[in-house]
């Protein structure tokens, strides 16, 4: 009994660890910028566009890029991919928050829908350029695959991921918690006056805060794209999981959203086992369930965002 | 509906009076396209094309534009039906219903446009037929495969072209019970379209003596297939029948090539529409069902990817498929219905619909087809194909492995659960 | 700003009235104008929801993200009744009220001890959760392929039976209730309810001090919304002749606060109604041409964002103060104006 469950839970943490790294970039700007990202869904499809026209094959900018570059092995190219393509996700960020400077001393309201107008015309530019057809993320053959193990055969990929997810998340908060950039990241969010007096570029902070938000959606949607598939709306698709996940986690909480997505990710894989119609609706009822006793989620704090 | 008696002539007549009524003050838009035709030079017969360019079907939907406008193109070079040449107008139905319901509208309406043509996604589809049958206008299901299309969704109106589950099911389901194994798992994405299929499946699988082993619904949008695909590597059995749809079956191909499951147990699929697997071919995996590919040893076939080609010389996809197959059979024979009608009269065209009869040689395909009276739907040759291991070009995707004859594939249950309205409760027009 | 603070002791003002009767006459030139029926009834059907969705966004400062879920269960329960109770349009418009109403109700248990962006995720994660359940439960909803063979019912007055298939009498019909919406909604945002809640947008915390439940009149006024939205849906049932999943998603949701937002719905009562024009009449019109009509809609509605956030209305408002200062020179303010005019 036990054993056949086993699969499941694996498979659910690492679904989980996946959500985690969707919504890390999200759990970012809205826990440190108190901004909620709508566009963080279109950034995420635009990281894997990115990636797929830099690894090549059959997109619709890889061929410009010569034949030099394409007689380097997969495994470089993917490599290149997965630090360019998230970099120049960063740029296009950089450029929606020089956008939102303008709504900073506004109404929160006027950043979201500034995000949610930058999410449909990144959508929209992304149809235009790429068309509606799907396309397959080449990977190197050392993480594609899969093996046997007990009987069942693993995906390899996923594994790969799910490694990756629980670095990055890692990374992050190291980072934030343990380097004095992080510490002074923090306290912007909070205190604006502090940074102020201790003579630290307040736009330029935010920017880089920014920035940093959207390099990791680029990079969750690269690791993903093989799982998912690289389609338009597929940060729509991606968006979702992520804001249930903060919400249930409890807003500008780091750990709060690692929990609530390894305990998504287990609900969906265990719910798979026993009534896989469910699966996807289990999340719901666990965001009602936790909301209904605990206001702010799970680990969410009285924060300035409710004021 | 059954109480309604208006006519679409009343209706266009009612809203004309009012404006009438409003006096000589006459205020023409700046978009309106007043029509003045030379003399001798009759009026154009005008298509809607109800086709999605974004959403889930975008893809499929502008291939099957390709495919409408070919037979359009083809037809006003000779002349144009009944003396008229053919105009057309599309926009984007985006893959969601509202918007369907809204463009019908609108091309009856105020593009007065006499036939609609047009469709992947069986809920844009029937968005559409409500509208249409509340004025009479015939409609042209070209790619929904929906059974239930021809079944309770069926219309006096609509005519639906594709091959349906049912037919898929049974040409692949008796073959695979007898020559690969008797247990069988269903996947089946959870809405009207993965429902009616499965059963249909179901259905077949019993009759032959194979069975159902277990049955899991797959919510629609699912990305994630592994839980799914680690139950079915635990209840072991010889063939999984999938009935999954449009993005949802592209994340399952990628996942279960990933996992290298393709070979055990075996996969039967519905229906792979090309556009859909155009890109792709590593993905495609298992047996699945189709109504026509681009290499047919048959005569006309490769004339006719000549002339596609030569239209389209910069789409995205450079050979014809199902999808544009079907919205190019679908206009031309409703064409042809028409200028045999000698009319553009709603009721006639239909009748004349009902009794479409084309040779296999016309249809480019192993068998004649013909359209049942019954049920409005396209019977046709069902070819089942899986992934070619030695491709002739880079567009070779397929191995053609059987082709069924459309009488041995028919839905028995279909007639049962279509029930068509009678020609005096159709609103009739003529344009 | 929104209607100012002292009320307007008119019940029909003649903005209202000169709007009431150009929309009256409506079918006689719509044609003529190269567009068609339906497109006016969808007009009138979405501006009753903007209205009553800036009841939350424009007046309380509420940022919702998921009023889609309210519409749509508006259209489903209109749907469902008219299947399972009884077909009387009366009952099947009240039973679209009520559930959509309840569904309002109960979501702002959760949300209305709440503002600004966490409101705004709520609010996005309950949306979600309905258009979900919507596409889930399809033995009630129909799924993915929606609710269909929804009944345009009749009218029935007592005496008189008005049938409502074509759709012009359908408009006739939408515009009767638009015309009580409107009216009822002028009445309240100028009532000392209206007061609070702008109150409330401007500072919450001075509200809790004057001895107003901040809580409650969050509550009520989403719970009102979400009723107001219900009712446009059961309306867009009944035009659509079916009930489908794709208005509760996030992506209509964002649009219904798109048009309130660039029509001017925080500055002007009048903006909901002036966005949704603007959103159905260029996508109508530019849909035609290019099926890329949202991006350069997304590009028009960032620049709103960014340089003029009261929308359309509140450019109308600047041209007309322009023009007031102008034709008198020696008055510096242009002095306070009837609410939402």
């Amino acid at each position: 009994m036990l054993f056949d469950l086993l699969p499941h839970l694996v498979n659910g943490v690492t679904l989980g660890l996946l959500f985690a790294l969707v919504a890390l970039g999200f759990m970012l700007i809205v826990g440190l910028m108190e901004q909620i990202n709508l566009a963080h869904g279109s950034l995420f499809a635009l990281g894997a566009y990115l990636a797929l026209a830099i690894v090549g094959g059959e997109s619709a900018i890889g061929p410009y890029l010569g034949g030099t570059w394409h007689s380097l092995p997969l495994g470089v190219r993917y490599a290149a991919a997965l630090v360019i393509a998230p970099l120049l996700v960063a740029v296009v960020g950089m450029g929606v928050e020089v956008l939102m400077r303008r709504t900073y001393d506004k109404d929160p309201l006027f950043g979201l829908l500034l995000t949610f107008g930058a999410a449909m015309v990144l959508e929209e530019a992304i149809r235009a350029v790429w068309t509606t057809r799907d396309y397959v993320l080449q990977i190197p053959s050392v993480v594609s695959g899969g093996f046997i193990f007990q009987d069942l055969i693993w995906s390899t990929y996923r594994f790969y991921a799910a490694a990756f997810a629980a670095t990055a998340i890692l990374l992050v908060w190291l980072f934030i918690e343990k380097t004095p950039y992080g510490a002074v990241i923090k306290a912007g969010a909070h205190d604006n006056e502090m940074v102020r007096a201790l003579g630290i570029n307040l736009s330029r902070l935010r920017l880089f805060v920014f920035a940093f938000g959207t390099l990791l959606a680029a990079l969750a949607g690269i690791i993903l794209a093989p799982i998912w598939g690289i389609r338009p709306h597929m940060g729509v698709d991606a968006v979702v999981p992520a804001f249930l996940v903060i919400v249930l986690g409890g807003v500008g909480s780091f750990w709060g959203a690692v929990v609530a997505s390894l305990l998504c990710g287990m609900l969906i894989g265990l719910a798979g086992a026993y009534a896989s119609e469910w699966s996807l609706l289990s999340i719901y009822l666990l965001l009602i369930a936790v909301t209904t006793v605990r206001a702010r989620g799970l680990f969410g704090k009285k924060s300035l965002l409710e004021a | 509906m059954s109480e309604f008696k208006t006519t679409r002539r009343g209706l266009l007549k009612g809203s004309a009076m009012t404006a009438a009524l409003a006096g000589t003050v006459a205020f023409f838009g700046p978009w309106r396209h007043i029509h003045v035709y030379a003399q001798g030079q009759k009026k154009p017969i005008k298509l809607g094309l109800t086709c999605d360019a974004s959403g889930q079907y975008g893809n499929s939907g502008q291939d099957d534009v390709r495919g409408i406008r070919l037979a359009m193109d083809e037809i006003n070079a000779k002349g144009g039906v009944l003396g008229r040449k053919i105009e057309w107008i599309t926009a984007d139905t985006e893959t969601t219903p509202a918007t369907g319901s809204r463009v019908a509208e609108r091309f009856i309406t105020r593009e007065e446009c006499g036939f609609l043509i047009g469709a992947v996604h069986s809920g844009v589809a029937n968005a559409i037929t409500q509208v249409a049958a509340k004025y009479g206008t015939i409609y042209l299901n070209t790619n929904s495969s929906a059974p239930s299309e021809a079944g309770e969704n069926c219309s006096r109106v609509k005519f639906v072209w594709d091959g349906n589950g049912t037919n898929f099911s049974k040409a692949a389901v008796r073959n695979a019970v007898q020559g690969v194994g008797k247990n069988w798992l269903l996947l089946t994405n959870d809405y009207v379209w993965g429902h009616t299929t499965s059963a249909a499946t179901q259905k077949q699988v019993e009759a032959a003596g194979g069975k159902i082993v277990d049955n899991l619904l797959v919510p629609q949008n699912t990305r994630d297939f592994t839980s799914y695909l680690l139950k079915v590597q635990q209840s072991k059995p010889d063939v999984v029948a999938t009935a999954i749809g449009g993005d949802d079956i592209k994340a399952l191909r990628t996942q279960v090539a990933q996992l290298k499951l393709d070979g055990k147990p075996a996969w039967i699929n519905n229906q792979q529409d090309w556009p859909d697997v155009w890109g792709a071919p590593e993905s495609l995996f298992g047996v699945f069902g189709t109504t026509w590919y681009h290499k047919l040893p048959l005569p006309g076939v490769e004339q006719f990817v000549k002339r596609w080609q030569t239209a389209y010389k910069d789409s995205p996809i450079p050979v014809p498929g199902n999808v544009s197959y079907n919205g190019y059979m679908a206009t031309r024979e409703l064409l042809r219905a028409i200028e045999r009608a000698g009319s553009t009269n709603n009721v006639a065209v239909i009748k004349q619909m009902e009794s479409i009869k084309v040779s296999a040689a016309e249809r480019m395909q192993h068998y004649d087809a013909f359209m049942d009276p019954v049920t409005h739907q396209m019977q046709q040759t069902i070819y089942l194909a899986r992934r070619n291991p030695k491709p002739s070009d880079n567009t070779d995707y397929f191995e053609i492995i059987s082709w069924s004859e459309p009488k041995s594939v028919q839905d028995d249950a279909a007639p049962g659960k279509c029930k068509l309205v009678g020609y005096d409760k159709v609103p009739t027009y003529e344009l | 700003m929104l209607p100012s603070p002292q009320a307007s002791p008119y019940l029909v003002t003649p903005t209202i009235a000169t709007l009431l009767l150009l929309l009256a006459t409506v079918p006689f030139w719509i044609e003529r104008a190269g567009l068609y029926p339906y497109l006016g009834v969808e007009i009138l059907i979405w501006s009753i929801y903007a209205l009553g969705f800036n009841l939350v966004l424009g007046y309380a400062g509420l940022p919702s993200f998921g009023h889609g879920a309210y519409f749509g269960v508006g259209a489903y329960a209109f749907g469902l009744a008219q299947f399972g109770l009884a077909p009387n349009l009366w009952l099947c418009l009240l039973a679209a009220v009520l559930a959509a109403m309840l569904a309002g109700a109960i979501v702002s248990l959760f949300v209305s001890h709440r503002r600004g962006i966490y409101f705004a995720l709520l609010t996005i994660a309950f949306g979600q959760a309905f258009w979900f359940v919507a596409i889930k439960w399809h033995s009630v909803t129909g799924g993915e392929d929606g609710l269909l063979k929804i009944a345009r019912l009749p009218v029935e007055l007592g005496v008189a039976r008005v049938d409502l298939t074509s759709n012009v009498s359908l408009y006739y019909f939408v515009f009767a209730v638009f015309a009580l919406v409107l009216i009822g909604l002028w009445r309240l945002v100028n009532s000392p309810f209206g007061r609070t809640l702008q109150a409330i947008r401007q500072n919450e915390t001075r509200v809790t001090f004057l001895g107003y439940s901040v809580w409650w009149v969050k509550a009520a006024v989403f719970t009102l919304s979400a009723a107001i939205s219900g009712l446009a849906g059961a309306l867009f049932a009944m035009a659509q002749m079916s009930a489908f999943p794709d208005v509760m998603s996030l992506h209509h949701s964002g649009y219904i606060v798109m048009m309130t937002l660039v029509g001017g719905g925080l500055v002007s009562f009048w903006g909901p109604v002036i966005g949704v024009f603007a959103f159905l009449l260029t996508r109508d019109i530019i849909g035609t041409y290019t099926t890329a009509w949202m991006f350069w809609f997304g590009l028009f509605f960032v620049t709103v964002v960014l340089f003029k956030p009261e929308g359309i209305a509140g450019l109308i408002r600047d041209v007309s103060d322009a023009a007031a200062r102008r034709w008198s020179p020696g008055r510096v303010a242009v002095p306070a104006r009837e609410p939402g005019e």
